[in-house]
């Protein structure tokens, strides 16, 4: 069974395949060790030093003084909240919305697909695009302000949308789940195509409504893509950069920043190298912690 | 266990036919209500894009005119904004640069991560588990939270100011979910293929060639375009890397051409991302079957 070095699934596979095989796993590893496991290793060494990046340029050891400074750094805490809150909201939102609008095109035959290309559009349309065009929607003359006021009169007065903390987290906020709504719907309906038919027939015959039919045949049928989803989405939305850089920028007085752009503000505009890469770690490791959590919560589904 | 079925069937049909003619006005206005709440969420979800097509084609004179209009009056039209990106700006060599580097950050990542995808899945070699550990791991840690170090290198390397910088380490960031796409979707072709081309005297690289790339394409496909939209939008790592204007991508472009017009001249803005959506739109069309199938290969597995 085994051929030299390594132990292959096949009693037919020669020696010279080793090497073979070596050649095809070598590029990826290549790769993925030396621009995301190095830098990963490196962050974790940075964390621990006041670093410094120009030529001859001493970075004195720390300690875990970045990781105080970032714990006990106002600003910080305002980016971190801002992420788990855009996190909160856009992550079941688009879900809940995107499975709704699966649910809904399951059911009909006609422009089924006209509806499919449609609402994803905004998935295929660029970041900076889609965050320019609702930084413009949403300015103080925008078209939001204009149909909220003047056409459906359901506010008195305009709403300063992006000049204010929790408004501009609002609007970014509607924007990712706007955006998000047609990745949602297209996971959603290949799963609910998965779901037997024989299920929801016997479910009719003993005289289940739809509510039945989508608490007890629906969700528990497709529970494994909605862990997918979960995780794709968190991992997504701490890794949210373009909108926030493109519509507020952070402004007012870095309010409204999130962790990667105030991550990048301390890089670039504050050289506080080291500051940063504790602060990306912190982030990190929120981020695998929430994963693993939703591994264990939502079950052992193989996704 | 046919036999019973078809009988079941026969039994059931009637049955089935009858409720639905019985409730056949609650079916229909249940239709209507899927048409009509599809329509609804419909116009939220294009009323922003047909607005920055139109808007594309009203003077910057008028784009903070009040109240703002989604259909603008035919006389107020103009094509000149669109005239002053591709001939005023350099938006040819913008839009070649966003090419290059998404085509590269493509096909790369799709060799690398089949290639690898296909090693983890087929053989038990020493240290494999580590090696699909250190893959899932990366993966959960976002790209640019690894900035720092990661510009250290770019620096290093010198990929400053040159497209590789960008194209390498997307094609780093995106590997490790790629390969766990098509592992998962190689997982499931039968071992048998394999083995069969080998007695035929095939070796590791022909099973490769010719039963793993063409029965995992599909996922090979649908990571492909995932891949091909992030590069050609991604924008946080291109700004730090791409500064000079003879490398500078479309995203990049845009953003800094919105803040050196003083954030007003929104009739050129929206030209120019109108005019960037235009290779993407095609790509739609052309693959929308991959498009809207997505990545459920990878979603939905039993």
């Amino acid at each position: 069974m085994t051929s030299g070095v390594f132990f292959i699934t096949s009693k037919y596979f020669r020696k010279k395949d080793n090497i073979r095989m070596l050649l095809l796993l070598v590029p990826g590893l290549v790769v993925i060790v030396m621009f995301t496991f190095y830098p990963i290793i490196k962050m974790f060494i940075m964390s621990f030093f006041d670093w410094k990046i120009g030529y001859n340029q001493v970075s004195p050891f720390v300690g875990i003084k970045n990781y105080i400074a970032v714990f006990s750094d106002p600003i910080a805490g305002i980016a971190l909240t801002n992420t788990i809150f855009y996190a909160a909201v856009t992550v079941p939102g688009q879900m809940i919305l995107g499975l709704l609008a699966a649910l809904l095109i399951n059911g009909i035959k006609k422009f089924n697909v006209t509806f499919r290309l449609l609402y994803y559009l905004p998935v295929v349309t660029s970041w900076v695009i889609v965050s320019l065009l609702f930084r413009y929607i949403f300015s103080n003359n925008g078209l939001l302000n204009y149909l909220l006021t003047d056409v459906f009169k359901w506010i008195p007065e305009y709403i300063g949308w992006l000049s204010t903390r929790w408004p501009a987290m609002t609007s970014t906020t509607l924007l990712g789940i706007w955006k998000g709504i047609g990745w949602n719907m297209v996971i959603f309906l290949a799963a609910l195509q998965a779901v037997p038919e024989e299920y929801y027939e016997a479910a009719s015959i003993d005289g289940a409504g739809y509510i039945q039919k989508f608490f007890y045949i629906t969700l528990p049928n497709i529970k494994g893509t909605i862990l997918f989803c979960t995780v794709m989405l968190t991992i997504g939305a701490f890794n949210t950069y373009t909108p926030i850089a493109v519509i507020t920028g952070g402004n007012p007085a870095h309010q409204t920043d999130i962790v990667l752009t105030w991550m990048y503000y301390q890089t670039f505009s504050s050289f506080k190298m080291g500051y940063a890469a504790a602060l990306s770690f912190i982030v990190a490791g929120i981020v695998a912690v929430i994963s693993i959590i939703l591994f264990k919560v939502l079950g052992h589904e193989r996704i | 266990m046919k036999g019973y079925k078809k009988s079941m069937n026969m039994l059931k049909k009637p049955r089935i036919k009858s409720i639905f003619i019985n409730n056949k006005r609650v079916l229909l206005s249940s239709i209507l209500i899927r048409y009509l709440l599809l329509l609804l969420g419909l116009t939220v979800m294009v009323t922003p894009m047909i607005y920055m097509i139109t808007s594309s084609f009203r003077p910057n004179s008028l784009t903070f005119a009040y109240p703002p209009k989604i259909i603008p009056d035919t006389s107020e039209l103009t094509v000149e904004n669109y005239l002053y990106i591709l001939f005023k700006e350099n938006f040819s060599k913008y839009m070649l640069n966003t090419l290059y580097v998404a085509g590269a950050a493509t096909i790369l990542p799709a060799i690398i991560s089949s290639m690898l995808a296909y090693c983890i899945s087929r053989f038990r070699f020493p240290g494999r588990n580590i090696i699909y550990g250190t893959i899932i791991t990366t993966m959960l840690i976002p790209g640019l939270a690894m900035l720092v170090p990661q510009f250290e290198l770019a620096v290093k390397f010198k990929l400053v100011d040159n497209l590789w910088g960008v194209i390498l380490f997307y094609t780093a960031w995106v590997t490790p979910f790629s390969t766990f796409l098509i592992k998962g979707f190689i997982d499931n072709i039968p071992r048998e293929l394999d083995e069969a081309m080998y007695i035929d005297g095939g070796t590791v690289f022909t099973i490769y060639r010719k039963v793993i790339l063409p029965l995992a394409s599909p996922s090979i496909a649908a990571i492909s375009i995932f891949n091909f939209l992030f590069a050609f939008e991604e924008l946080g790592w291109s700004q730090t890397i791409l500064r000079t204007d003879q490398v500078r991508t479309i995203p990049v472009a845009i953003t800094q051409f919105f803040q050196a017009h003083n954030r007003t001249d929104w009739g050129y803005v929206f030209a120019m991302t109108c005019l960037s959506m235009i290779p993407v739109i095609i790509l739609y069309l052309l693959l929308q079957k991959y498009f809207i199938s997505g990545l459920s290969s990878g979603a939905i597995k039993e």
